[in-house]
């Protein structure tokens, strides 16, 4: 017998939620979430942003009280007359998970053309990663990733779970949130340092597409450097390997570098846009043979996965999107942490980098030299 | 080898389920056969007969107290003669939601289980009113794959019983058998049979009513390992061979309430 987690009193990822992102990067045309009309309604907004369409069997008193299995399968039948979809998705709820409701039978009972990926979840789940795996496994189940791909997955979505647990929202069991430092005088102490002849590695450790936006921090930081006439002392690090993960994550690797094009030289891959988790031993190994005497490091997206030992004597700039990863990451020795606030939205349904706000500051300070 | 019996036993609240279930369990296992019982009523007292009337700690219970399960020897317990017994236990009355801890329950056991896959009999002894979604969860979860209904004479568990069949057909699970466990009411075995009869199955048990049931269950034993020599044993034995050796389930055709009265005035 094990010991469950602490309880941890700040909202958390949603399950449910992170099974809707999933079907998507599966190439799922529409997801129906089978529960209440407000569950997840925000995400499911944001996710149309990004091709996916999410519809809902909008349970209600009745629905709890009598079993929504004809809605399901109404809703079926609905989704493939009205949006012949060659992917489905079809997500559980708190609810409709409570009631008892099997999706596998409505799924079988509609009897469509189109695959569907059924997944029985709810948001009660302390790691949120198990919407994750679910997904996966029932993708597994019909055919749509094969056995290699999963384990590889699950592996990361394992490894992603620890890096919250120890160093992320999920590391204290409550976490104020915050803003982080002021933009402004962070842009100006890189600035100086870059005018003092110091030598700096930029990481690019994202996850997925919030890639997009993290990876202006990269292209600014190289123009900063050019105009000061330092861009050698510069070197980059970006998990944008174009060969690994799902073909919709390494489109975005690919998307990425096209649009950094010859402006920004990539110095070394250190993964996948789904490695996030477990880069950080490559960029440990690089930094050991090859940058050991580097006075900086500016890392975007997920800092807190790099080990605390491969950056040891270097003045740490690190950007996240999430406002209660501030107060972890400081804690590390993190000197300097930026939030790129509301992030995620505007890196959803774009195939180009898209401007950061530290990235526009570094640009701007730049120009006032 | 016979491919594996996953049988549920259906019936009104009180009308001998458990005592049925155990004795049953019991006279297989005598039979040389691999049996397992899992007690899905919150109540927990399914194999409480099996164990000399000792209880057993239920999934939920360890559930409950925030502790992972990852050994089947959490759970699964020897009772007489090796049938494993397993409680999934359940909320206090009242609180909570027992639909959802036996749905997360049997999700878990199937999960862990080695054992489950080499059983010859698995009886899942479930709640007699089906109120909501998670008690049909070992069905529709696919465990079960044969139902039986338990009944006496009397106008309100048959009642209870035509509804139930109503139920199996809406879950698509097949009906094995109508079992008779007796009130000594007038015409009993009559009126079951005819039942039995129209709803297009057959009365495969007459369990006669016998205080010598009564006092093993008082003691904490079944009939067959305390009274083993006595006819009522004798009515459990068959009733196990017959359990083992079926294979004409059907879908049941409930009847209507007037003819259900009828039948039994």
């Amino acid at each position: 017998m094990q010991q469950k987690n602490l309880s941890i009193m700040h909202p958390r990822p949603s399950s449910i939620v992170a099974a809707l992102y999933t079907l998507r990067d599966l190439n799922v045309e529409v997801a129906i979430l089978h529960g209440p009309p407000g569950c997840s309604f925000k995400h499911a907004r944001l996710l149309e942003e990004d091709g996916i369409r999410v519809v809902t069997t909008a349970l209600d008193e009745n629905g709890f009280v009598f079993g929504g299995h004809d809605r399901l399968v109404d809703m079926l039948q609905k989704v493939e007359e009205r949006f012949s979809p060659k992917r489905i998705g079809v997500v559980g709820t708190c609810v409709s998970m409570i009631i008892g409701e099997e999706l596998h039978e409505a799924v079988m009972e509609a009897n469509l053309d189109a695959p569907v990926i059924e997944v029985e979840v709810h948001a009660g789940y302390n790691d949120n990663t198990k919407g994750v795996l679910f997904a996966l496994e029932s993708a597994l189940d019909v055919g749509i990733i094969d056995r290699q791909e999963f384990e590889r997955q699950q592996h990361l979505l394992n490894e992603a779970t620890n890096v919250e647990k120890k160093y992320g929202a999920a590391s204290k069991d409550y976490l104020e949130p915050s803003r982080g430092d002021v933009k402004y005088t962070v842009a100006k102490r890189v600035i100086e340092m870059l005018k003092a002849g110091k030598k700096g590695i930029c990481i690019l450790n994202a996850k997925k597409e919030t890639a997009y936006m993290f990876a202006d921090i990269t292209v600014a930081l190289q123009e900063v450097a050019e105009k000061l006439g330092v861009e050698d002392n510069i070197v980059n690090f970006a998990n944008l390997d174009t060969e690994l993960g799902l073909p919709r994550v390494r489109q975005h690797a690919e998307h990425i570098l096209a649009d950094m094009d010859n402006n920004v030289k990539i110095d070394e891959i250190i993964g996948g846009l789904d490695e996030y988790p477990i880069a950080g031993q490559q960029v440990r190994q690089l930094i050991e043979s090859k940058y050991r005497d580097f006075d900086f490091a500016v890392i975007a997206g997920v800092p807190h996965a790099i080990p605390m030992e491969a950056l040891e004597g270097m003045e740490l700039i690190s950007i996240t999107n999430g406002p209660r990863q501030v107060h972890p990451l400081k804690d590390m020795g993190h000197k300097h942490v930026l939030v790129e606030i509301d992030l995620h939205p505007k890196t959803l349904g774009v195939t180009n980098i898209v401007e950061s706000e530290f990235g526009a500051t570094l640009r701007q300070l730049a120009r006032e030299e | 080898m016979n491919p594996q019996k996953r049988i549920a036993i259906y019936g009104k609240g009180g009308i001998g389920k458990s005592s049925t279930a155990s004795n049953v369990a019991a006279a297989c296992a005598d039979e040389g056969y691999n049996v397992m019982i899992i007690g899905c009523d919150p109540k927990s007292d399914s194999s409480i007969t099996l164990l000399g009337g000792k209880r057993i700690p239920t999934i939920l219970d360890i559930l409950r107290d925030g502790m992972e399960i990852e050994e089947e020897d959490e759970v699964v317990f020897e009772g007489y003669k090796a049938v494993k017994c397993v409680e999934v236990g359940g909320p206090e009355p009242g609180i909570g939601c027992a639909g959802r801890g036996i749905i997360v329950a049997i999700q878990k056991l199937k999960k862990i289980s080695q054992s489950m896959k080499e059983m010859d009999l698995i009886i899942y002894d479930v709640p007699g009113d089906i109120v909501c979604g998670g008690f049909v969860a070992p069905i529709r979860k696919g465990l079960v794959n044969e139902a039986y209904v338990l009944t006496s004479g009397e106008y309100m568990p048959l009642y209870a019983a035509n509804n139930i069949c109503k139920g199996l057909s809406r879950i698509n699970t097949k009906l094995s058998g109508v079992i008779c466990n007796s009130r000594s009411v007038s015409r009993e075995e009559e009126i079951v049979n005819k039942f039995a009869n129209e709803i297009g199955s057959e009365l495969v048990a007459f369990i006669p009513k016998e205080q010598i049931v009564q006092d093993c269950e008082r003691d904490g034993y079944s009939v067959l390992e305390k009274a083993g020599d006595t006819d009522i044993a004798e009515v459990y034995r068959t009733l196990a061979r017959n359990i083992m050796a079926s294979d004409c389930a059907v879908d049941p055709r409930a009847l209507a309430d007037e003819r259900l009265r009828e039948l039994t005035r």
